[in-house]
């Protein structure tokens, strides 16, 4: 095999040293000060914050598991009535950000705060990736085992306990600790509804405490509870047993009269997870359309793409070398920077910015409050995004095209861009746009590392709705959702994916 | 008294598709055979002695009971094995697991799981998961699955359709041997007529919502009920004729008709491949212009004066390209009087 | 590629992000609410021409910011909405000493023993209830009386605002760090955690808690927007010399050596600045020549405890009480 190019090497080594830059900090930092920290682990408090993250954790997973479960039963195993509708429903979430969904409820009930409230809007916000494992996995169930089992006398629930659910497990438990990785970095969301986790304990003690050892020890806790939830859900990745049926007989069961009550009950998870939040920000920018601010609203929109288009750029250039590197000249360097890389895709935001602050305040000052420190965090934050969705489209590019080309007498240089790129560049595209769509959506470190008067979307509409100023926010809220939501829901693979799946009769 | 009878069973199955008054008795230890082409309706009649799917009209009784009709008993309470098509094991389990999926509260479970892997020739492949074994292996563990609650029936769903043609014979004889060994009757659902033939005590041809013809192998082989049958059945040649003195007229000579024909008629005559000799003959009328060798035998398209025919003829012996012969006919023919 | 990183960042620069140096952006911390004070900033960016890169965040949390940064702060001037902030600044000594001419421009009262910062503009505490749910009966006589069982779950309050945490500072010097403690950690239970003073008042306004404790002007700032009558909450004092009462400021001290801090702070302290306050943040001004808003008690006859507002540089431990009663 070819060696990788030298530049792939450089900027592969640049991504790693970079990643290992916020742990690494925090850990030194800490170690300086090993006395405080412990003090600090050691307080009532720490444990308060614990359960409550726990507890949210917890069960937040389960009523994400039940509700995508049950939307993906109904859709892809019964005759419901448009199923490619309900699929859309389920998950129409993924468009909203979870505060600007947090924001929505709050807008129209300004009691709605603490553990349900969480509970509600994070549910909501996660359901969506279990319906989207659970339809792929109920949708490769071969039905026809499940009619052996009932030959064999198992009554139609028995058959679901002992075959359907053993099939789709997997996906679903994958699905669950994806949704716990998400609710324990959740920032925005849980500060908003003003509900104690570590991510707002974090924040405030950052905000307010002038020994930040405070913050980077319960910084540390966080990385931990993160790492469990990573490991098991490595133990419970992969090893997927099926692959789709070659002609999978698409067997419905007959709702028959739970036709109306069920429709009724996905309407209803639809209403909760999209419609009426979205409804109120929508009438709070009417309400307030008169003193919306244009001004503002363009600049933050210009700035939040700008922003977000100088960050998918820079990682998808440093995805892209890491990728050529991994996928098409396979070495132990290559794979060991690449595990790196990934490590922190579980990250939460609002450590790596919390370690970016301390460390650009203090190592380097001369990008410290500027654009470069930002984008340092977004290239590590969403550096994995962009290798997930940019070695799938270079490992599809058939292997002996290069050496085709090679033999026509190009150079391997020549045919990596004259063949490989070219081939692949629809799929690079559209993940540089995935990486550009979620950058603008972020919020936790673009509130602690952007420049002194750079004002995006995400932060605007936060400062708004710090203020209780709904009218305010919702314009943000609504644009957020309309340029960054749909759009990455639009390009969503698996998504698409699924809707395909779901629509074929 | 049959062990199942299926008494005017009828089904609309969608897009038309519809099963119109089927009745059909299976006898115990006896495997049946429904033999018909893709959208005759064949999987959706297993389904309705299975107990997936209710009847229209028309009544199912198994084992003395009604189970569809009048009453209705579900899939889970009628005790009927299936094999599905690809097998369907669970793939989440292993060989052993599989088997003994139905008789989970069976004290005597492990010893009937050993009988049933000794039966169907995997010891020792218990701990293996579905997808580490072959596709012959599977559809032997999903017969044994099927079998292990010793159900009085079993139905097989064109259990050999994806395997290649070495292996699907190697495994027919493997679960004639089987069915057999176990003393269960079996309804096999297949669109193929040489496994139809080839394994069951009866076959019943399904054709358009209907069943056309019940009967041997050998009954069915040799009399075809009509034209579609024996064309469907094997290669026959169809050949105009016409009943002149008790005989058929053709131009292959005059033939003796199998069954009963009526002066003056007119129709067509089936007649199948090997049922031909040809005869070299440099002055014969007819002249061999193809031929495909198998090695056991050949099949030899012969142009007459005024036929193309083709003929199956004995592998060594089969004339070459070019050769003169004369056409003759061997035996009896079927003899279908045109309406 | 390269054009298309060029046009990004072209946009981000046209949008008011480029890297902000020391040595050429003006660079201002503010403590305080973007939605009172841009406007004067912009009123300032007009009329000196000079350019302001503006950075909104906490009191507390900038002061803090600041004495991480250190050397290499790129702020030139800080602007926080209490004194404690400011005294925690200076007491680390980032703060420059402000030319005489300016200090005297406020009465001793409301600025830095050592010159390195002074008040802008004055405010009081207060109670803020529902008047729905707190009879007048029911009114407390100290801040004090919070902490008894009857406010369990009623009083909203803000841990992580500074306004707050300069109360609590006053509190442990007026009542002992003792008393602090205690009725902090009666606070765990009794109070419902708020961001800051304007959610807290809407919070009240809305029925989702009975009481809290802000700073005076929010409410007046409310009034002003929607109409007193409209108004489902009033405002109170404790009783007389009850620390709950603090007077505090909102101030401002120069970090750089850069010239034209002084011109901001300067103009902070013009009659157009101090007038806005009056006018646009019922706050009270804190120069001679400007009157205090219509219908409110003056600064000086506040009963209030006296208080040198110096002591309120102890931000540090105050926060350690806060931190240990687990409010934060």
């Amino acid at each position: 095999m070819q060696k990788p190019p030298v530049l792939t090497v450089v900027l592969g080594v640049f991504a790693a040293l970079l990643a290992i830059v916020p742990l690494g900090y925090l850990v030194l930092r800490l170690a300086e000060g090993i006395e405080a920290a412990s003090a600090e682990l050691a307080r009532p408090r720490t444990f308060e914050l614990l359960s409550n993250t726990v507890l949210l954790v917890v069960s937040v997973s389960l009523t994400a598991l039940v509700v995508g479960v049950v939307q993906a039963w109904f859709v892809v195993r019964t005759n419901l009535r448009y199923p490619g509708f309900y699929a859309v429903v389920a998950t129409v979430p993924l468009a909203i950000p979870s505060y600007v969904l947090a924001l929505g409820y709050v807008s129209i009930f300004p009691w709605f705060s603490g553990f349900w409230a969480s509970w509600l809007v994070l549910t909501m916000a996660t359901a969506p990736y279990v319906f989207l494992a659970v339809s792929a996995a109920l949708l490769r169930v071969d039905i026809a085992a499940e009619e052996v089992g009932r030959s064999l006398g198992l009554s139609r629930l028995q058959v679901f306990l002992k075959i359907t659910w053993p099939q789709v497990r997997t996906s679903a438990t994958a699905a669950v600790l994806l949704v716990s990785l998400y609710v324990l970095s959740e920032f925005g969301a849980i500060a908003l509804l003003r509900f104690d986790t570590f991510t707002r304990a974090i924040y405030n003690a950052y905000r307010s405490s002038f020994d930040r050892t405070a913050a980077a020890s319960l910084a540390l806790v966080l990385v931990a509870l993160t790492l469990v939830i990573v490991l098991l859900e490595r133990r419970y990745r992969g090893d997927y047993l099926m692959q789709r049926p070659a002609n999978p007989r698409r067997l419905k069961q007959d709702l028959g009269k739970l036709q109306t009550p069920v429709t009724l009950l996905l309407a209803l998870f639809g209403l909760l997870g999209a419609g009426l939040p979205m409804a109120a920000l929508l009438n709070w920018t009417m309400i307030g359309s008169s003193s919306t601010d244009l001004a503002k609203l363009v600049s933050a929109t210009l700035s939040s793409f700008g922003i977000a288009l100088l960050a998918a750029i820079l990682v998808s250039i440093f995805a892209l070398a890491v990728s050529i590197w991994v996928v098409l000249h396979k070495n132990k360097l290559g794979s060991f920077i690449e595990g790196l890389l990934w490590s922190n895709h579980a990250l939460p935001a609002i450590v790596v910015g919390l370690a970016l602050v301390f460390f650009g305040a203090n190592v380097t000052p001369w990008i410290y409050q500027s654009i470069w420190l930002l984008m340092i965090a977004y290239l590590i934050l969403f550096l994995p995004n962009g290798l997930a969705a940019m070695s799938t489209p270079l490992a599809q590019v058939p292997k002996g095209l290069t050496e085709v080309s090679q033999s026509l007498g190009q150079s391997y240089r020549k045919s990596l861009t004259k063949v490989i790129l070219p081939i692949a560049s629809p799929g690079l595209i559209a993940a540089a746009a995935l990486v550009m769509l979620t950058v603008l959506k972020e919020l936790p470190a673009t509130l602690l590392l952007r420049p002194t008067g750079a004002e995006t979307l995400a932060t605007r509409l936060w400062s708004a709705t710090e203020e209780l100023a709904y009218a305010q926010a919702a314009p943000f809220a609504l644009v957020l959702v309309i340029i960054a939501g749909l759009p990455a829901l639009a390009l969503n693979a698996s998504v698409r994916k699924t809707y395909a799946e779901v629509n074929e009769e | 008294m049959s062990l199942l009878a299926l008494t005017g069973i009828t089904k609309n199955f969608g897009e038309g598709n519809v099963l119109k008054g089927i009745s059909l008795e299976v006898q115990e230890d006896e495997l049946v055979a429904i033999l018909g082409s893709s959208g005759a309706g064949k999987s959706t009649l297993l389904r309705l002695i299975a107990g997936f799917e209710k009847p229209d009209q028309g009544e199912i009784v198994f084992d003395g009971n009604v189970v569809a009709g009048e009453s209705f008993l579900p899939a889970e309470k009628r005790k009927i094995g299936i094999v599905p098509q690809d097998g369907a094991l669970f793939p989440h389990l292993n060989v052993y697991d599989n088997i003994g999926f139905g008789i989970a509260k069976d004290p005597n479970k492990d010893s009937r799981i050993q009988q049933l892997l000794k039966l169907i020739e995997l010891e020792g492949l218990e701990k293996r998961k579905p997808q580490e074994l072959s596709g012959g292996q599977l559809q032997r563990v999903a017969l044994a699955r099927a079998l292990a609650p010793k159900p009085k029936l079993v139905l097989l769903d064109e259990p050999f359709g994806a395997l290649d043609a070495e292996l699907r014979d190697r495994l027919r004889n493997d679960v004639r041997r089987i069915i057999h060994a176990e003393g269960v009757s079996a309804i096999l659902v297949t669109h193929d007529q040489e496994e139809a033939l080839s394994l069951a005590d009866r076959v019943a041809v399904l054709r358009e919502g209907r069943i056309i013809q019940v009967g041997t192998p050998t009954e069915i082989y040799n009399s075809p009920a009509d034209i579609g049958i024996a064309t469907f059945l094997g290669e026959s040649v169809l050949i105009d004729g016409k009943v002149t003195d008790g005989k058929v007229t053709t131009d292959l000579g005059k033939l003796t008709a199998l069954n009963q024909v009526v002066e003056g008629q007119s129709g067509v005559v089936a007649i199948r491949s090997e049922n031909f000799y040809l005869q070299p003959n440099p002055a014969g009328d007819s002249e061999v212009v193809g031929r495909v060798f198998f090695g056991h035998d050949a099949v030899v398209e012969v142009q007459t004066p005024s036929l193309k025919i083709k003929a199956r003829s004995n592998g060594p012996f089969a004339p070459e390209v070019g050769m003169k012969v004369t056409v003759w006919v061997r035996g009896a023919v079927n003899f279908y009087p045109t309406k | 590629m390269f054009a298309a990183a060029l046009a990004a960042v072209s946009v981000v620069g046209l949008a008011g992000c480029a890297p902000a140096d020391s040595d050429g952006d003006f660079v201002v911390y503010v403590g305080r609410s973007e939605t009172l004070i841009q406007p004067l900033i912009d009123q300032y960016i007009a009329e000196s021409g000079i350019e302001v890169q503006v950075r909104y965040a906490g009191s507390a949390e900038l002061a803090a910011q600041i004495l991480e940064e250190g050397e290499n702060s790129p702020a030139d001037v800080f602007f926080a909405q209490d004194a404690g902030a400011l005294g925690a600044v200076s007491k680390a000594g980032f703060l420059r000493e402000l030319d005489a001419d300016l200090l005297n421009l406020v009465d001793p009262e409301y600025r830095a023993a050592d010159g390195t910062w002074m008040g802008a503009s004055g405010r009081v505490r207060v109670f803020n209830y529902d008047t729905d749910k707190v009879t007048q009966a029911e009114l407390p006589n100290s801040v004090l009386d919070l902490a008894g069982p009857e406010w369990r779950g009623r009083v909203g309050i803000a841990p992580t605002n500074s306004s707050f945490q300069a109360f609590v500072t006053a509190l442990a010097k007026v009542e002992g760090e003792e008393v602090a403690s205690q009725w902090l950690a009666a606070m765990k239970e009794n109070g419902v955690i708020y961001e800051k003073n304007s959610t807290i008042l809407e919070a009240v306004e809305s029925g989702q808690v009975d009481a809290g404790l802000i700073n005076h002007y929010y409410w007046y700032a409310k009034g002003n927007e929607v109409g007193f009558e409209n108004l489902n909450s009033e405002i109170a004092a404790f009783d007389s010399q009850d620390v709950g009462n603090l007077r505090n400021v909102a101030g401002v001290g120069i970090v750089s050596e850069d010239p034209r801090a002084k011109d901001f702070v300067e103009f902070l302290l013009s009659e157009t600045a101090q007038q806005y306050f009056v006018n646009e943040t019922s706050e009270y001004p804190l120069i001679d020549g400007v009157e205090p808003p219509a219908g409110l008690t003056p600064l000086d006859e506040i009963p209030a405890p006296e208080f040198d507002l110096n002591d309120l540089e102890a931000l540090e431990e105050t926060l350690q009480l806060i931190r240990a009663a687990g409010l934060i």
